[in-house]
């Protein structure tokens, strides 16, 4: 199954929504996407895929910080409402998904595309959102 | 039958109490998602040990996830009256700090956490960004020293809201202009900040612009370092065309103010 694809079945998607790492593994294989993480609210690292070079610990801190300012950028935003934004620098980007469970972060290079990424995650979203509602 | 009460007093004597197990069994529940669940077991674990730090840490951490940060700082705070420079308390509470503005008191418990701590490398980024945020609240900021006016800027018709800020939140322009906007203005002010950092962090040079779906609305945004531009529009906008406009008031932003220096 690709991200971009509807779920098998029901069942098959709320295990992969639980299985954070297959998750993420499948996001990082998009084109131009060169790592990941997934961190909860408060800071905790939940799964990570990134370059070596990169430490893991200051960038779920500082992800779970800038997810929660996306998720109380508006008053109507609570549990329940995902955001997403993609932040763009000379060197690369970085994407940014609200979830249930916390925040997934994908890291790109300048051609990493916003629709094609955009797509991919709200799968994702989806996903987890089915597996954590229950 | 001795060789039994031998095996009985041992067995007994390793067991865990009941309150670890559950907070044992709370924590994997966690891990799991399973967050209500985890969190009726933390609950049913406090009323058996009140004073337990893994019990308030975890139902801090469990708050947090379920975004009820009232309920997360109450927890972080019983956590540091029982262990005081505990660092996943500090480093929870410094969130919940940052998040609600009061960056001294952020600045303070991060310290904290690091004079205790040097080797803390999430306490150090969220350092880093708490000390680049201004100080000083909306209503002690002087005025802007430039006013922009809208018919400069040129705003698509598209657009719905436009805002014009200074890195350190001094609002330069809006459009409408209410009640909240200076908070808005610094709310992306310092979402700046912490996305500058995150994308420093990760080795992508500072920020150049963003683009943020929300409920209603898409907000695209530019920033250079000095100053930051947010405009927004309908969601069935297309991105190429809204970032079009973007780039455009950017120019005139930028020619405008330097008009004005000039």
């Amino acid at each position: 199954m690709t991200l971009a694809s509807p779920p098998e079945s029901t069942n098959t998607s709320r295990a992969l929504g639980r299985d954070f790492r297959g998750l993420l593994g499948q996001l990082v294989k998009l084109e131009h996407i060169t790592g990941g993480l997934i961190v909860a609210p408060d800071g905790l690292l939940i799964a990570a895929e990134l370059p070596r070079q990169l430490p893991a610990e200051p960038l779920s801190a500082l992800a779970a910080t800038l997810g929660r300012e996306l998720e109380l950028r508006g008053p109507q935003l609570r549990r329940g409402t995902f955001p997403m934004a993609q932040f763009l620098a000379v060197d690369g980007t970085a994407f940014l998904a609200s979830t249930p469970v916390g925040f997934i972060v994908l890291l790109g290079d300048a051609s990493a595309d916003w629709d094609a990424t955009r797509g991919a995650l709200r799968t994702a979203v989806g996903t987890l959102h089915r597996a954590w509602a229950g | 039958m001795i060789f039994s009460r031998i095996w009985h007093t041992v067995r007994g004597g390793r067991r865990l109490p009941a309150s670890v197990q559950i907070f044992r069994q709370a924590r994997r529940f966690r891990d799991e998602g399973r967050l209500e669940e985890a969190a009726a077991l933390v609950a049913s674990g406090l009323l058996l040990d009140r004073e337990n730090v893994v019990g308030h840490l975890l139902a801090g951490s469990l708050h947090a996830m379920l975004r009820e940060m009232a309920k997360a700082r109450t927890s972080f705070a019983r956590v540091l009256a029982l262990e005081p420079t505990h660092p996943r308390a500090l480093l929870g509470l410094a969130r919940i700090t940052l998040e609600e503005g009061d960056t001294e008191a952020c600045v303070e418990l991060l310290t904290r956490a690091l004079t205790r701590y040097p080797d803390f490398p999430e306490a150090k980024a969220l350092l880093d960004v708490a000390q680049s945020l201004p100080h000083h609240d909306a209503a002690k900021r002087p005025p802007p020293s430039v006013v922009v006016r809208a018919d400069r800027l040129r705003l698509p018709v598209e657009c719905r809201e436009a805002l014009l800020a200074r890195a350190d939140a001094t609002l330069m322009f809006a459009q409408p202009r209410g009640l909240r906007t200076e908070e808005v203005a610094a709310r992306a002010a310092k979402l700046c900040r912490i996305a500058s950092a995150m994308l420093a962090r990760a080795g992508l040079g500072p920020l150049h612009h963003a683009i943020i779906d929300g409920a209603a609305e898409t907000t695209y945004l530019r920033a250079d370092g000095e100053v930051v531009l947010t405009l927004a529009f309908a969601r069935d906008v297309k991105a190429a065309n809204a970032r079009g406009h973007l780039e455009r008031v950017w120019a005139n932003c930028r020619a405008e103010l330097a008009h004005q220096i000039a």
